[in-house]
């Protein structure tokens, strides 16, 4: 028995000096041949939307910078909003398609990095709230007493701004709903979420619902928008502050130029953000984002 | 003696009835009416039933089902080898066998079985998380979130062998001149070996759930993919994916149980058994699994150690310790007076679910015992006795093989968010172990006095009430207490879904980057499992 258990033992020594050693081989065979042209520029998108069609536009758009700027560009999907933001405040992460609220609190992490293209409706973006078609809700003020669903709880146009304008309406999220309000984690699972009758109602991002609706994805007998948001700012691309140094100075303009290119030509890039066209942004534009996630204290 | 007999039956009386009491206390934290259940949450339901019976089972899916089953496998190998390792050097020294004299002795058990402790006091998911907040998604990340707590279960389990080794051959060893190193490689560890062999057999079953799960946190396999399916609404699909999760559990389970068994065989026997294809099988799994995680996943140790990564690290506990925060909100007593009530939450939803658990439990536990089943408890058999105890197992299988998380998923869909929904997915994938648990202590037990109670003319349920109940029930409620234990640990990882408790603050303040709230939550979190261990150990002891 003893000699059993011997060999085991030694066996399992061997091995796992086996495993340690190999690893360092390869590490050092491998961080010899990494040079700084050969790094990928990695681009991120907040999963805020269903995860196939995600993958499809930002493939595309990783391909098509490739093509304009001669980097290597790699789209890296991601779970959660908080993974991303944290992916790029290590600086793994060199570009990312934040929301307005994930925007401010990545260039609170990296103060260098840099808002730098947008959508033009980004810049008057409104968040629809939904109800079941035939629930008697007109008003943000309907809503007392039903039970209601958010997107994910870092989204800017699934929580954060419904969450300003139904304190504004005076309504507090945290008493005044039928239970505690959910957090469904993505645009498309809140209006499933509303259209299959699991929640009352629900606030998300236009521009999903607009694409649901026109794909046919949403049934609008069923669910019905009450309520369209005032206008502020969100999503951009957020260019992270390593880029320069890592892949050279003059990178961050020909990554923007490559962006501000894009056109409806590229067909499943304009498919994913439901645009023909990108604008410039900046900082500033996000700072009553960032006044309104202090109030509601979202951002410490 | 007989004086203790009745002694220790008052004890189980009472504890029995505290547990009743405090399930039922845990009840009121609820407005029981039919508003728990919102407007949606029937047709949610048929429409989840719907998946399970056409489950989605496309070319597509089945590719990525395997692939994902095997991500999740090799994590939980290689987990589980790495926890194995910590185990045997920790738990050794933290059973203090290898100390020469008592103060020393006590020394390294207060130490080691602190640090044992420590370690599985936080569940895997937890750590995962510090471990991607800390360094990044890797599949590193995954591999030692398992391998801590589970090292920390094993590790402990160990000590306690190595304790309750009997002293007679460890003397005749020490006499014949046997150095404390001597003791343990021929004394202490061939006597416990079979038992621990068969202890991490069973805990790498629970790995598999442990590993599938870790893709909430952004690691691939197959939580990953139920979760992608969930957030689509796609129940077909989920139902898929729980599949091939289940058919991994049952492999693992099966493998266990085939290794248990001949070791159990081989001690009655006292022959060596061939015991080398389960070996040579385990060599392969560990050597591939980590064979994947090296080059298929390009996995780089070192990388964890790189400057950037310690960069990270720093920043991330110096956040925790609230170095970056003007008011940290673990010095804050508004705070603590919210965290404090959701920690009464916490504790609330983990009684209604071991309550609930329990319940299930006990009106299923009998048609599921073998020896009822095939008759030879009672001496008769009805035909139909096969088909409940075939129905009842495959449900204990189904409850168990899901995890937690999962269950939780789905629950939140037809449940208002809050306790309730928290309370019923733990209680869900907890039957099915306790009724699995207790169902063996009834096989386990004697037969003659339950015939004769049969021969007598005792009806089944007077069988049960007067014959097998009164013998097991100190087994059962160890197990109840155990689960209980467990319960308490994961009640933070169901919240993180949205059902109730600090679970659900621990996700937010994640999200919100709120890093002195999170240190609050944890601290919440772990004064709460920390009762709940000393209170399940104690009373344990009592029902003993």
């Amino acid at each position: 028995m003893k000699k059993w258990f011997s060999v085991l033992l030694l066996t399992m020594l061997v091995f796992s000096l086996a495993a340690c050693g190999s690893q360092k081989d390869e590490k050092t065979s491998e961080g010899n041949k990494e040079t700084k042209t050969n790094e990928v520029f990695k681009i991120g998108a907040i999963p805020d939307q269903n995860a196939a069609d995600l993958d499809k536009g930002m493939t595309a758009v990783a391909k098509y910078l490739s093509e304009k700027t001669g980097l290597k560009v790699e789209f890296v999907p991601s779970v959660d909003y908080a993974a991303l933001v944290t992916g790029f405040q290590r600086g793994e992460i060199h570009m990312a398609w934040f929301g307005g609220l994930t925007s401010v609190q990545a260039r609170n992490l990296v103060p260098d990095a840099e808002s730098i293209v947008q959508r033009p409706r980004d810049a008057e973006f409104h968040s629809v709230f939904i109800t079941q078609a035939q629930e008697n809700i007109n008003k943000l003020e309907d809503l007392k007493g039903k039970s209601f669903t958010f997107g994910s709880e870092s989204s800017t146009s699934g929580h954060l701004m419904p969450r300003y304008f139904l304190t504004e309406a005076g309504i507090d999220p945290n008493k005044d709903f039928d239970g505690k309000p959910n957090f469904s984690g993505s645009h498309d699972t809140t209006y499933k979420l509303v259209e299959s009758g699991a929640f009352k109602a629900g606030a998300l991002n236009e521009a999903v619902w607009e694409a649901a609706v026109k794909e046919g994805k949403v049934d609008t007998n069923k669910v019905k928008v009450f309520y369209t948001t005032p206008a502020y700012f969100d999503y951009n691309w957020t260019i992270n502050s390593n880029v320069e140094k890592v892949f050279g100075t003059g990178t961050k303009k020909k990554v923007k130029d490559a962006l501000l290119s894009i056109t409806g030509d590229q067909k499943e890039i304009a498919d994913l953000f439901q645009t023909d066209s990108f604008v410039e942004t900046n900082n500033d534009n996000y700072q009553k984002i960032e006044k309104v996630a202090k109030e509601l204290e979202i951002i410490k | 003696m007989k004086a203790g007999n009745v002694f220790r039956l008052h004890n189980r009386l009472i504890l029995s009835l505290i547990l009743i009491a405090v399930f039922v206390w845990s009840l009121f934290s609820i407005k029981w009416n039919a508003d728990l259940v919102h407007s949606g949450g029937i047709p949610t339901l048929l429409q989840i039933v719907e998946g399970l019976f056409h489950p989605d089972l496309s070319a597509d899916v089945l590719y990525l089902g395997f692939k994902s089953a095997w991500i999740t496998l090799a994590y939980a190998v290689a987990g589980m080898f790495l926890a194995i390792i910590y185990a045997l050097i920790v738990g050794t020294l933290a059973s203090g066998v290898l100390t020469s004299n008592k103060a020393t002795r006590i020394l390294s058990k207060v130490i080691f079985r602190g640090i044992l402790g420590f370690t599985r006091s936080i569940h895997e998911l937890i750590w995962a998380w510090l471990f991607v907040a800390a360094v990044g998604l890797s599949p590193y990340a995954a591999i030692f979130a398992l391998a801590i707590p589970y090292g920390g279960i094993l590790g402990r389990i160990f000590a306690d062998m190595l304790n309750d080794v009997s002293e007679e051959p460890i003397k005749a060893l020490k006499t014949a001149g046997a150095n404390k190193w001597q003791t343990l490689i021929y004394g202490y560890i061939p006597i416990i070996w079979a038992d621990m062999i068969s202890y991490t057999m069973y805990r790498f079953e629970c790995a598999i759930r442990s590993s599938a799960i870790m893709s909430f946190i952004g690691l691939g396999g197959l939580g990953y993919q139920i979760q992608l399916s969930l957030q689509d609404l796609k129940y077909d699909r989920v139902w898929a994916f729980v599949f091939f999760l289940i058919v991994l559990v049952v492999f693992v389970d099966s493998w266990s149980n085939l290794v248990r068994k001949r070791i159990t065989e081989r001690k009655k026997r006292g022959v060596m058994n061939t015991g080398w294809n389960s070996v040579i099988f385990a060599f392969f799994l560990i050597l591939a699994s980590w064979i994947y995680i090296k080059l298929g996943e390009n996995a780089q140790f070192i990388e964890l150690l790189s400057h950037k990564n310690i960069e990270a690290a720093k920043r991330f506990f110096s956040g925790l310790i609230g170095l970056q925060s003007d008011q940290p909100a673990f010095l804050d007593a508004d705070s603590w007076s919210d965290a404090l009530k959701l920690t009464l939450e916490t504790l609330e939803m983990s009684m209604m679910a071991i309550g609930f658990a329990t319940i299930a439990a006990f009106l299923t536990v009998v048609p599921a015992v073998r020896s009822i089943a095939n008759g030879t408890l009672t001496g008769s058999s009805k035909w139909y006795n096969w088909i409940l105890y075939g129905m009842v197992r495959i449900g204990y299988i189904f409850s168990r093989s899901v995890p937690e998380l999962v269950w939780a998923m789905m629950i939140i869909f037809i449940f208002k968010p809050g306790l309730l929904p928290g309370a019923i997915a733990l209680a869900l994938h907890n039957f099915g172990i306790l009724g699995k648990l207790w169902a063996e202590v009834i096989e386990d037990m004697d037969a003659r006095p339950i015939r004769n109670l049969a021969m007598a003319g005792a009806s089944q349920i007077e069988i049960f009430f007067y014959g097998i109940l009164p013998t097991v029930l100190p087994r059962f409620l160890t197990y109840i207490l155990y689960r209980w234990e467990v319960i308490m640990r994961t009640t933070i990882v169901v919240g993180f879904v949205g059902a109730g408790g600090l679970g659900m603050d621990f996700k937010l303040a994640m999200s919100f980057f709120n890093y002195t709230q999170i240190t609050l939550l944890l601290l919440c979190y772990m004064i709460l499992v920390i009762i709940a261990d000393f209170a399940s150990e104690s009373t344990r002891k009592a029902v003993k």
